[in-house]
């Protein structure tokens, strides 16, 4: 039985079905990165004032590689939950949420695939 | 979209709720994470691209990372990462279920105060 007034159903006041996902991601994003949080702040600290070649030499272990990719994928889908929910807080003009919703996830993938392909290309020299 | 105007709770500052450690610490973890998300990650981004690029562009970053404000945007995001993680760490906590007591939420608000100032110290005593 539908409790809900149809009204109320063709305004969109109810649940959208999805509730959990986005909480669920925004939690596991930020294991991996809390797990690899010791890997981020030690590479900080040894390639602090690095020159070219030492941190060329750091990016060249595939070990390294792989961890930059994996953070990449992590730090832009956290950043990209975490800056929708400020714009869907703060943002109350419809049109102007919509857009910075589409930016923001957009520049995430970006920022991404750009991150990955140069660690790509760092890590297999071409 | 809703059509018709509903109820929204206050906003945390302001006149309805007091201000405390635990909606300073909430607000203080939101623009941590936004200080990351404009600042801190397009920077790590840039050094990837930097370094993929060669030397030169390499050289120019790092000298401007050298530089007074580029020391400045070190430290911030040192301390926002700090931060933010202790902040995390204590939502992964609440969201187990465990450390809900308001005696507690305030003693894990000053534990991650004091906990992320000392990593900011000795992450940026390590590496400046």
């Amino acid at each position: 039985m539908n409790m809900q007034n149809p009204l109320a159903r063709v305004r969109g006041q109810g649940s959208s079905g999805g509730g959990s996902h986005h909480w669920r991601s925004q939690r596991y994003s930020a294991l991996i990165l809390l797990l690899s949080a010791a890997w981020v702040l030690w590479m900080g600290v040894s390639l602090a004032g690095a020159d070219f070649a030492t941190a060329s030499v750091a990016m060249s272990s595939p070990v390294n590689a792989g961890m930059v990719i994996l953070m990449a994928g992590a730090v832009f889908y956290h950043t990209q939950l975490g800056l929708q929910v400020v714009i869907e807080d703060y943002v109350h003009i419809a049109a102007l949420e919509f857009f910075l919703l589409l930016f923001v996830r957009f520049a995430c993938l970006v920022a991404f695939l750009i991150s990955a392909i140069a660690a790509l290309k760092l890590v297999l020299g071409a | 979209m809703s059509t018709s105007k509903r109820p929204m709770s206050p906003y945390m500052l302001g006149p309805y709720y007091k201000f405390q450690i635990t909606s300073a610490l909430s607000i203080l973890n939101r623009l941590t994470g936004v200080f990351m998300s404009l600042v801190t990650a397009p920077l790590l981004l840039c050094w990837l691209i930097a370094l993929a690029s060669g030397e030169e562009a390499y050289s120019a970053l790092a000298a401007w990372l050298g530089s007074g404000l580029g020391k400045l945007v070190i430290a911030a995001s040192v301390f926002s990462f700090s931060f933010h993680l202790f902040g995390g760490i204590r939502h992964l906590i609440w969201d187990a279920g465990w450390m809900m007591e308001m005696p507690q939420v305030r003693a894990s608000g000053w534990l991650a105060i004091i906990g992320s100032v000392l990593l900011s110290i000795v992450v940026l005593g390590a590496g400046l």
